[in-house]
């Protein structure tokens, strides 16, 4: 055990930090703000390229893919640098973290040129198709078809809650390809680029705003994808989904941490929940970064996913109750303005609880985890 | 930074783990005289919180804990035989002070050191049957300007040595969920237990890796000790008590009797939350320091 970082981490922080003085777009270039998850501005859209190009956008990647093989404890520093100036990693999450990664680790050599390779450098965006009306939790009794028909496939059936996707370019859509072997089994991945025939996309409005539109539905019907688009093999899409998730699972709880900090930061208070949030948010860094050490059980990422976003979300209504009566006006600014954030990290303090609910139901909730926890780390019967 | 042990203290908690498991059930004395056989008392403050938290896991009997954590960080010095402190300017509710060869006194001026046969302290009748507390007469000591001192490390050996118990705690829960069969299945197979036990075992997780960062802020002397001692102990408390409750509850009325074991560690843990201020206090603390940046 030491509390000092490694020379060549603290080099590599120095480094980026530099860089972000010299580089980072000034305010008044970036005024339009991003309207979904998969809307990035112009001026966005260049500044993830500059990163890409510098190797700074996901510097555990290959140069070739944005970044410079960095090794885990130094990708922690890029993005601790990051959320120290609440600069947000891109406009575009899920097409970095889980679209772009998921074609790294299973695409072929064309795919990766195709299609990761512009999304890294904001050429495109794209957004990731996983659930279902019928399949949240339960993702593997996903329903939506897949039936080969020469070179393509042909897609029918209903996508639900694919942030940004009426933005997108591309969405990275699970699909049944086989039914008659058992459901995890007979699952496929398809690159389904949004402007084919068929495909549909219906914006709706989340609890903040009937103008917040990030939520979609996508409805395909008969949509012909070329079977060139099937990223990794025929009916191993469960494989695809468990790294596709294990992408975002491992720094996921550096998220939550972020957001805390937001709360540490915005909502000063000498009552004992602030106490708790200081404690929870050192808690979370420090099994954080234990876990970056390797050879340690995946299972124990629930740990940090249940402990960090329950704590956000307690301390996020201790900081919305805080502000008394205050707290009702809705839209409102409880934080910094900064043109490297979104604007929903600063909204009203309902807002920003309400969004909490995002960490304890999207990636597994918090029940799915305690099963895991139970199951897998303490052997319980299943 | 790195947070996890290395092979050396990988070795010592395999080690410590082994020798406790050959030592269970002997007298006080006799494990007293191996522990310090051994070198535990030595131990550099992380290697002490690996050491600290298997005795809290064994619900180990001897003066390890004041000797080490309480007496050591004051006097400079370990004692000659077992120590003890005071250490909140009244002498009230002192580990250890009845069977203490030496007992250091926290002063506006230092620390001073008295014999213990010099000492009134009369062990407290307690619900821990595992601990010694004494009331210690300071009045007839003599010694002026007692002050309230908390060494960091007697704050984060209380706190490892309460994720100790908890830990064990957990242990027999799980085993007994496993094995207590209801509705024709092990009651472990439900959710709303499962879902307890996963709340335990994260309430352990994050009480340990803070009380663990406290002994190595300790260890290299870093500025951020006192802050992560107040941290370590506050969340030592919090932990025991989810696991506590949870604990308690999951076993059922079987935890309810005397001759099980879970009864031992329930009351450690809780012993030591209260011992040297609660979760409460030290949250308030930690608001104090953070008030004043």
């Amino acid at each position: 055990m030491k509390l000092a970082f490694d020379r060549d981490v603290e080099d590599f922080r120095a480094e980026f930090a530099a860089f972000l003085d010299a580089n980072l777009p000034a305010e008044d270039d970036a005024v339009e703000r991003p309207q979904s998850s998969s809307d990035v501005p112009e001026w966005s859209r260049r500044w993830q390229r500059l990163l890409f190009d510098t190797g700074w956008l996901l510097p555990g990647n290959p140069p070739e893919y944005g970044g410079r093989n960095a090794s885990l404890p130094q990708q922690l520093a890029h993005l601790e640098e990051l959320s120290k100036r609440r600069i947000y990693h891109s406009f575009n999450p899920q097409g970095l973290g889980i679209v772009a990664a998921s074609l790294l680790t299973f695409g072929t050599e064309e795919q990766k040129r195709r299609w990761a390779v512009p999304i890294l450098r904001a050429e495109i965006t794209a957004s990731l198709g996983m659930s279902e009306p019928g399949a949240g939790s339960d993702l593997a009794g996903l329903r939506t078809r897949a039936v080969l028909d020469g070179d393509h496939f042909v897609v029918n059936g209903q996508k639900v809650w694919t942030s940004g996707a009426h933005d997108a370019d591309v969405l990275l859509t699970f699909v049944r390809t086989d039914p008659d072997v058992p459901k995890h089994k007979g699952i496929s991945v398809l690159l389904v680029p949004t402007d084919l025939p068929g495909v549909v996309r219906r914006p709706f409005g989340s609890i903040t705003a009937p103008d917040d539109l990030d939520f979609n539905e996508v409805f395909f019907t008969d949509v012909r994808v070329p079977r060139a688009n099937l990223v990794g093999d025929l009916n191993g899409g469960w494989k695809v989904a468990h790294g596709s998730l294990g992408h975002e699972r491992m720094m996921l709880w550096l998220t939550f941490a972020e957001w805390m900090e937001n709360v540490v930061r915005d909502a000063p208070a000498r009552e004992e929940w602030y106490a708790t949030l200081l404690m929870d948010l050192q808690a979370l860094r420090l099994l954080g970064r234990r876990q970056l050490a390797g050879d340690r059980d995946p299972a124990e990422l629930s740990v940090l996913k249940l402990l960090g976003s329950e704590a956000l979300q307690s301390a996020s209504l201790h900081a919305l109750e805080a502000q008394g009566a205050e707290a009702l006006l809705h839209p409102a600014v409880t934080g910094p303005y900064n043109h490297m954030t979104l604007e929903t990290f600063t909204a009203s303090w309902f807002e920003r609880y309400a969004r909490t609910f995002g960490a304890t139901i999207a990636g597994g909730t918090s029940e799915i985890q305690r099963n895991i926890i139970a199951e897998r780390i303490l052997g319980l019967p299943r | 930074m790195d947070l996890e042990f290395d092979d050396e203290q990988r070795l010592l908690q395999e080690s410590v783990r082994e020798t406790l498991g050959k030592l269970r059930g002997r007298p006080e004395d006799e494990l007293w005289a191996a522990y310090r056989k051994l070198g535990w008392t030595e131990a550099p403050p992380v290697e002490l919180a690996i050491i600290l938290e298997e005795l809290g896991h064994a619900a180990d009997p001897t003066p390890f804990l004041a000797s080490t954590t309480w007496f050591a960080p004051l006097a400079g010095r370990l004692p000659d035989g077992a120590g003890t402190a005071v250490l909140d300017g009244a002498g009230r509710f002192v580990l250890d002070a009845d069977r203490a060869g030496e007992i250091a006194l926290a002063t506006a001026g230092g620390a001073v050191v008295v014999d213990g046969a010099r000492v009134r302290a009369e062990r407290l009748a307690t619900f821990d049957p595992t601990r010694h507390v004494a009331h210690v007469d300071v009045a007839a000591l003599g010694v002026p300007d007692l002050v309230p001192a908390v060494p960091d490390l007697a704050l984060a050996g209380l706190a490892i040595s309460t994720v100790g118990s908890c830990r064990r705690i957990l242990e027999l829960v799980v085993a007994h969920v496993k094995q207590r069969v209801q509705f024709g299945v092990p009651i472990g197979s439900f959710q709303a237990v499962k879902h307890r036990a996963a709340d335990m075992h994260v309430a352990i997780e994050r009480a340990r890796a803070l009380a663990y960062f406290a002994a190595l802020a300790i260890a290299e002397d870093d500025p951020r000790r006192g802050r992560a001692a107040v941290m370590a102990k506050a969340a030592a408390g919090e932990c025991q008590r989810l696991v506590f409750q949870s604990g308690f509850h999951l076993f059922g009325a079987m935890g309810f009797t005397w001759e099980n074991e879970l009864q031992i560690h329930l009351k450690r843990a809780m012993a030591g939350d209260l011992l040297l201020g609660t979760a409460a206090v030290h949250r308030r603390a930690l608001l104090d320091e953070e008030a004043a940046l």
